[in-house]
């Protein structure tokens, strides 16, 4: 495979954009592209994990890093930029803890020399991204504002962060790094929905957790956190939940009717991600962004709202 | 609001306004209806007492156990604090989730008050609010892994009992992850609610128009297309070999 050119950067979809959660993977490279970064897919990835190996020794490092290392045979690039904050956080996690612990840098090695299939030791020089850090950093909100072509004055909006995008700062190195978010109160989405022309509004969930760990073994608290943060965000007036993390997606909107089920009309509240409002701004039409895979009904309000 | 169901009632429970009461045992607390102390009256609340208690039972071992695992390794800078308790996203729905508590039964190797809270030990949600502000980056998110870990180690009984869920999905994730490379996340959905015993939700309305909806547009077709990263087998192998060598928590228990 041919190595990545200028403006391009190797992306990392994970097993959850690449199938239910394909509104979130087209939208974020129609928006990449538009701001000039192609993403290009990484092949023969695995699954980073999903924080259910950790019991598994050096194994939950392993995972990860077999990305990281394809990345850079495959494509040459030291970099990997992922949409999803539960890769995110294993990625950044075992990049962390292989630099802090040489002895599980040797270990994960050993697996990697055991495994035989990419060639060379493994070294932690390259970064984990996620693609809301990624294309603030490197194109910015005066690029965001320039794109847009439709200006989503008239939404209001309440940002999402969830918890593995900002935290915890040990692994994010958010605070500690000036050009990263905040961890407990996160900007980068608010400036970029705001350089858009929409509003936001402030409801106090922004970091809270959607329970979507225990979302398949524990739905009685996943549903709780859920409705609180969908019932605070209508009460402050927003028309949509933006979201950054598929497995967010998979508790606030897949769960959503049987979330409202529950506890009421209170949690009604359509669920869209960044990305999507972000193609729909770039002039992209509503079915290029598929906002009609989410299950909590985005198309109905956007109609209501003239867009 | 508690996920945890109280009862009403018209009179104040013994000990009710100590914080984290769930941690101290009924005979321990001193209360008096009428008390003066020095011509002080001091009746109600004011004069609630938590007599010393002497602990045992401990086994220092546990400790250095916890030490050696990729998600406890810090557990020695625990200064008990009780930041990761204030922050705590579970702690709200359920007040015996106590991550503060824990870590001190776990430092102390105090496996019989631990064995009291195997039913709420596993809920933690990952959300890192804990490791985010702890001081002394100890880590609690992780810590409440390590401890998921050991109570099923101990008490294996209990993975037939309370522990039973989130065991037999853990088990569905890593056989997929290893087995195949990839989550095949509709299959993750069916098998989990099928274990949970909750197969009759699955063909209830909701469940019904998610998959119509997936099939409708196309969603439920990528699954099957997902496959396999190509040369996964060797991963396999490697990881395996490696999981037969190493020292673990779970290979231990096995």
């Amino acid at each position: 495979m041919d190595k990545l050119k200028e403006n391009q950067a190797a992306y990392y979809p994970g097993c959850a954009l690449l199938t239910i959660d394909r509104a979130y993977n087209n939208s974020s490279k129609l928006v990449s592209k538009k701001m000039g970064i192609e993403l290009v897919e990484l092949q023969n990835y695995n699954c980073c994990g999903i924080g259910e190996m950790k019991s598994k020794g050096a194994v939950s490092m392993y995972l990860p890093l077999r990305n990281m290392m394809l990345a850079k045979s495959q494509l040459g690039s030291k970099d990997l930029i992922m949409a999803c904050s539960v890769c995110y956080h294993e990625f950044t996690r075992s990049i962390t803890r292989v630099r802090e612990n040489k002895n599980e840098l040797v270990e994960v090695n050993s697996i990697f020399k055991e495994a035989d299939e990419i060639e060379g030791e493994f070294t932690p020089d390259g970064e984990a991204r996620h693609i809301l850090e990624f294309l603030y950093n490197e194109k910015g909100v005066d690029e965001v504002k320039k794109n847009t072509v439709k200006s989503l004055k008239g939404l209001k909006v309440a940002p999402y962060y969830g918890c593995l995008y900002s935290r915890p700062s040990m692994y994010t190195f958010t605070d500690k790094k000036p050009n990263l978010d905040n961890s407990e109160r996160p900007r980068f989405m608010h400036d970029f929905l705001e350089g858009m022309g929409a509003e936001t509004v402030f409801y106090g969930n922004e970091v809270q957790c959607c329970g979507g760990r225990n979302v398949v073994s524990d739905e009685e608290t996943s549903f709780t956190l859920c409705s609180q943060t969908l019932s605070k965000a209508k009460k402050a007036g927003a028309d949509f939940l933006v979201l950054i993390c598929p497995k967010c997606a998979g508790a606030l909107d897949v769960n959503q009717p049987k979330i409202v089920e529950k506890f009421g009309e209170d949690s009604e509240l359509p669920v869209v991600y960044l990305t999507q409002l972000m193609a729909l701004a770039f002039g992209f039409s509503k079915k290029e962004a598929e906002f009609g895979d989410m299950i909590s009904d985005p198309l109905r309000v956007l109609k209501e709202k003239g867009f | 609001m508690a996920l945890e169901k109280q009862e009403k009632r018209l009179v104040a429970e013994k000990g009710e306004h100590i914080i984290a009461r769930h941690l101290i045992e009924d005979d321990h607390i001193k209360e008096e209806k009428n008390l003066v102390i020095d011509g002080v009256d001091v009746s109600g609340r004011w004069n609630t007492f938590i007599t010393t208690r002497v602990d045992s039972e401990f086994d220092r071992a546990f400790f250095q156990e916890i030490k050696e695992t990729v998600v406890g390794s810090r557990i020695n800078r625990c200064w008990q604090c009780g930041m990761c308790t204030a922050s705590c996203t579970v702690t709200p729905l359920y007040r015996r989730f106590n991550p503060r508590a824990f870590i001190y039964m776990m430092q102390l190797g105090n496996l019989k008050e631990l064995k009291k809270y195997v039913d709420v030990a596993w809920r933690c949600v990952g959300c890192y609010k804990c490791s985010q502000r702890c001081p002394k980056q100890v880590n609690p998110a992780e810590m409440m892994e390590a401890l998921a870990l050991l109570i099923k180690k101990y008490f294996p009984e209990e993975l037939e009992g309370k522990l039973k869920i989130d065991e037999e999905v853990k088990k569905i994730y890593e056989d997929m992850i290893l087995g195949h490379g990839r989550l095949d996340l509709a299959k993750l959905h069916t098998s989990s609610m099928q274990k949970m015993g909750k197969t009759k939700d699955l063909i209830g309305k909701i469940e019904r128009d998610a998959i119509f909806k997936m099939a409708k547009d196309g969603r439920a077709f990528s699954i099957l297309r997902l496959g396999k990263p190509h040369n996964w087998g060797k991963s396999k192998d490697a990881i395996e070999n490696y999981l037969k060598n190493v020292k673990t928590i779970e290979n231990e228990a096995m």
